[in-house]
This record gives C-alpha cells, sequence and structure tokens, in this order.
C-alpha cells in the first residue's frame, strides 16, 4: 500500500513537473526547433526573468505571476534585438553554425555574471499566498498530497503552452513560423519577408522566458546559475519531442517530468538528472527524428 | 488590366552575368512562353522579375491600369502584393506542412486574406486530387500532384500575372500535357495574364499566344503572334526536330 502511494503521489507530482518543464522548453522548442537557432542561453534568460519576478515581488509585493506577465514584454523586446544581432553577425553571412553557438555561449556567461554581480550568489524566494501549502487529503485509503506551487505552476504552464500551440497552429503567422526553415525562398514568394517573421517568432520564444521564469521561482529558489541544471533538460525535451513539434515538446515534457519524479522517488533524487539523457538516448536509438519529429522529406 | 513590360535587363549572380540586354513584353489576357534549353537564363529572368535576384541594369515595369510600377526597386513581398505570383522551378513546396497549411501560406497578403475560402474552393475544383489529400504533407505527395499544389498555393495570392517556371520538370509526360492543359485553362477561362519559362517547346507551344526564345542569356527570336511562333524555321529545326 505505501508503495501505491508512493507511485500515485510521484505521477501527480511528474505531471505537474512536466508541465513546468513544459513552459521552461516551449520557447526553446520555436527557437531552436523552428528558426534553427541554438540559443543555449534559453534556460540562463528563464533565471534572468526569475530575479526580475523577485525583484517585483520582494519590493512592491506583486504577485509572482503578474509579475511574470509584466517582464513578457520586456523579454520580447530583448529577443529582437539578439535576433537582429545574430541575423547581422552570424545568419546573414552563413556564420551560424559554430559561430552562432559561441554568441549564445557568450550571452549565457555575461547574462549569469550581471546577475551574481547584481544578486550574489545566494538562493532567493518569492511570496505569494499559494506557495508553502498544499492541498490534500485521504482517497480510498491513500493520501494524497499536491503542493499548490507546483499546481499553480501547471496551470499558468498549461495555458501558455497550449495558447502558444494553438495559434502557432492556426493563425497565418503561425503557419509562416513553421514553413520558415523548411524554405526561406517559397516563402517570400507567398509575400512573406522571411527575416521578419523569424525576428518576431524568436522574440514570442524569448518572451516565454517571462513567465517561464516566474514559474520557476515559485518552484524552485533560484540562483544565477541555476539555469545551467536546465540546459541538458530542455534540449533533451525539443531533441526527444522532435525538432519543429511544439506538441511533441510538449508530450516529451510530460514524460520527462514523469520519468524523473518517479525515478527520484524510488531511486533517490541523485539520479533524477540522468533521466533525461537516458530517455533522450533510447528515444533516438528507435526514432531518430524524436516522438513527433518528422525529418525533412526533401 | 496588367501588362508586363521587361526591357535591357541584364542580371547575374555574383560578378557572373547571365542574363545581357532581355526584353519582353507581357500584354494583358496573354500566355507567354520563355522557351529555351537548360542554362539559357530563363529561371534567372522569372526570378529577377519576382523580386528575388536584383537586376544590375534595365528595367522591369508593371503597367497596372494608369500605374507603371518599377518592378526592379521592389522587395519579393511587395511584388506579391502588387499582383503577380511565382510557380518556381522545383516546385519549393513547404514539405512539412499539410495541403491545407501550403494553400493558407499562398494567401499570406491581406488582400488575399479576405478571398480564402473561395480561393481554396477555387484551387480544389481545378485540382480535385489535392481536396482529396487535403490533411496529407505536402512532401509525401507524387511529383504530380506537389505541381498542382504549387500551381495552386501561387493563385492563393489571387494574382493578376501568374509567372510559372519549368512546370514540366520531373513529370511524366501524360502528366506535363494535363499541367499544360491547366495552365492553358487559367488563362481561358479565369483571363490570368501568364509567363512560362519551358524547355518542352512541343508542350509550351500548344498554349502559348507568343513567344520567346532565349540564348546564352540573349532574346534568339522574339515571335509576332501564335502561327509565328510555330512555323518558325528556327523552332522548328532547333527545337521541335521537324
Amino acid at each position: 500500500m505505501i508503495i501505491l502511494e508512493l507511485f500515485i503521489n510521484a505521477l501527480i507530482a511528474g505531471i505537474l513537473l512536466g508541465g513546468f518543464f513544459a513552459a521552461l522548453s516551449i520557447g526553446l522548442s520555436i527557437c531552436f526547433g523552428l528558426l534553427d537557432t541554438v540559443n543555449i542561453a534559453h534556460p540562463t534568460f528563464i533565471v534572468a526573468a526569475a530575479f526580475c519576478t523577485f525583484i517585483l515581488n520582494a519590493n512592491f509585493g506583486i504577485d509572482p505571476i503578474l509579475a511574470g506577465i509584466i517582464i513578457t514584454p520586456l523579454f520580447f523586446g530583448l529577443g529582437w534585438v539578439i535576433y537582429s544581432l545574430y541575423y547581422q553577425f552570424f545568419e546573414k553571412t552563413s556564420a551560424e553554425a559554430l559561430r552562432g553557438l559561441a554568441f549564445f555561449f557568450g550571452l549565457l556567461f555575461i547574462t549569469e555574471v550581471v546577475l551574481i554581480i547584481s544578486f550574489g550568489v545566494d538562493h532567493r524566494l518569492v511570496n505569494a499566498a499559494y506557495i508553502g501549502k498544499s492541498f490534500g487529503g485521504e482517497f480510498a485509503g491513500i493520501s494524497v498530497s499536491v503542493p499548490f506551487r507546483l499546481l499553480s505552476a501547471f496551470v499558468v504552464a498549461a495555458i501558455l503552452t497550449l495558447g502558444l500551440q494553438m495559434f502557432l497552429d492556426r493563425s497565418f503567422f503561425g503557419r509562416a513560423t513553421r514553413a520558415v526553415h523548411q524554405d526561406m525562398m517559397a516563402l517570400s514568394l507567398m509575400g512573406v519577408d522571411p527575416v521578419a517573421i523569424k525576428r518576431i517568432a524568436f522574440a514570442i520564444g524569448l518572451g516565454t522566458c517571462g513567465i517561464a521564469g516566474a514559474l520557476m521561482i515559485i518552484v524552485i529558489p533560484i540562483e544565477p546559475a541555476v539555469g545551467r541544471l536546465f540546459i541538458g533538460n530542455v534540449f533533451a525535451i525539443v531533441v526527444l519531442g522532435g525538432l519543429g513539434s511544439i506538441s511533441g515538446t510538449l508530450i516529451a515534457a510530460m514524460i520527462l517530468g514523469i520519468a524523473e519524479s518517479m525515478v527520484s522517488t524510488f531511486f533517490g533524487p541523485s539520479w533524477a538528472p540522468a533521466v533525461s539523457f537516458t530517455i533522450l538516448l533510447g528515444v533516438l536509438a528507435f526514432r531518430p527524428t524524436g516522438l513527433l519529429g518528422v525529418g525533412d522529406t526533401r | 488590366m496588367v501588362e508586363l513590360v521587361v526591357k535591357d535587363l541584364v542580371a547575374g549572380y555574383g560578378n557572373v552575368s547571365v542574363l545581357h540586354n532581355v526584353s519582353l513584353d507581357v500584354p494583358n489576357g496573354e500566355t507567354v512562353a520563355l522557351l529555351g534549353t537548360n542554362g539559357n537564363g530563363k529561371s534567372t529572368l522569372m526570378r529577377c522579375i519576382a523580386g528575388l535576384i536584383k537586376p544590375t541594369e534595365g528595367s522591369i515595369t508593371l503597367k497596372d491600369g494608369d500605374r507603371q510600377i518599377d518592378l526592379a526597386a521592389c522587395s519579393p513581398k511587395q511584388i506579391v502584393e502588387h499582383g503577380i505570383a511565382m510557380v518556381p522551378e522545383g516546385r519549393r513546396l513547404f514539405p512539412l506542412l499539410t495541403v491545407e497549411d501550403n494553400l493558407t501560406l499562398g494567401a499570406y497578403r491581406a488582400e488575399a486574406r479576405e478571398k480564402l475560402a473561395e480561393s481554396i474552393d477555387f484551387c480544389f475544383t481545378l485540382f480535385p486530387r489535392l481536396a482529396e489529400r487535403k490533411t496529407q504533407q505536402a512532401g509525401s505527395m507524387s511529383g504530380g500532384e506537389q505541381q498542382m499544389l504549387a500551381v495552386a498555393r501561387a493563385l492563393m495570392s489571387d494574382p493578376k500575372l501568374l509567372l510559372v517556371d519549368e512546370p514540366s520538370v520531373g513529370l511524366a509526360p501524360i502528366l506535363v500535357s494535363q499541367m499544360i492543359e491547366k495552365i492553358g485553362e487559367l488563362n481561358t477561362s479565369r483571363g490570368l495574364t501568364i509567363l512560362m519559362a519551358e524547355q518542352n517547346f512541343n508542350q509550351a507551344i500548344k498554349i502559348a499566344d507568343k513567344g520567346y526564345i532565349i540564348v546564352h542569356g540573349e532574346i534568339a527570336f522574339a515571335s509576332k503572334d501564335a502561327t509565328d511562333l510555330r512555323e518558325n524555321d528556327m523552332v522548328k529545326s532547333y527545337y521541335l526536330g521537324v
């Protein structure tokens, strides 16, 4: 009975964690999966957003989720600037592969150092009514407990990711975003400026960091280098789901969330970081294009 | 009323010049064939008109009613907005998107979005095959179906002038004549003005109102009308093998 109880609690925590992972990964799924920009600094920008949330919460008492929404335009603007620079100096001259990666690595370190200088290396938290409480009870002899902080993060993450997926699926802009890496020339023949599409899409991808950062500081205490812990996770999720597939990313985030929660419940938390890459290797061995990736049919 | 006038066009890639003083005229409501074998500059000329390559000299003018539009100064986006659509060589579909998404993208420009449903109906009537494959990925269709989609996608922008670059490439002979007939039909039933680059002379002259032959980046022959094109000695001896 105790095993079943552990299992059910781990499953619930895993699903909630999966939603959080989806929020962390969806921006990268756009930037990396759809636009081919290896934005390795993505998790670090999320940490930067988490610190912005912290400032707004600690100084003005603003609710962390509201703070995340407030700072989203800021990160959208940041994405706009970063892509414009990236396009001008790397993509335009076809030097994106290695030098582009170095560019994003540089951004990662600069952001991290700025955060360390401004905030130090202490762990930070936010306050809100739903943090530190949990909802629980006994169902058929099994006691279940759901932390509100994970639940609220899950709800916000679900709205963000499903909303964004629907937008990319159904809008003209979304179709152009999904088409841009397939054939830029053909897209310009449709009367679309491919560079403008990439710039806006990248800005949207980075804009998700605003909300994701707020969720991060709701879920875990943060410090400037915590983004590094998530680089492996988010890239594994995007590749596992299949490059270019937003729904694949959401499914992969769920799988990883549940798997990590199970492993840390039954084998100990120190094994959790190994989960993502083990699953990734396993899946890629049988499906090289990822779960929902379709590969290139050209 | 649209008319395309290309005058003394010089263009190429980097330092390599491909077109040397090319002039041609596509009058309103006509189907004009741009004929020539591989590597003579047909696609380069088509790309110049679509704005993908900037010419170094000469002019490309679209006469739309009373307006004279200098296309050489326009971006590909503006050219689409002026009512010109191109079916590119090699189809250039979005292989991972569905047939429906490919078509919808064709109607990206503001004016075309308003007519989206109507345009899709038109395309599905023209090519019923595409209606059957609506939700299929474009890249998984046969070559003939892909060419239909490429033509349909260009029509989605509701153009006044359609540029078609080598619609016969990679198709079985029976499909080539079907495709050419459909393009001819667009001209006769919809009144679309068409400039078609083609190396299949036999097929192209079936629907052409007049034609130009391009050799090594120069216009070697410009026909007055369809009969002139069919009866010309140069066309007969070199390209039709009569």
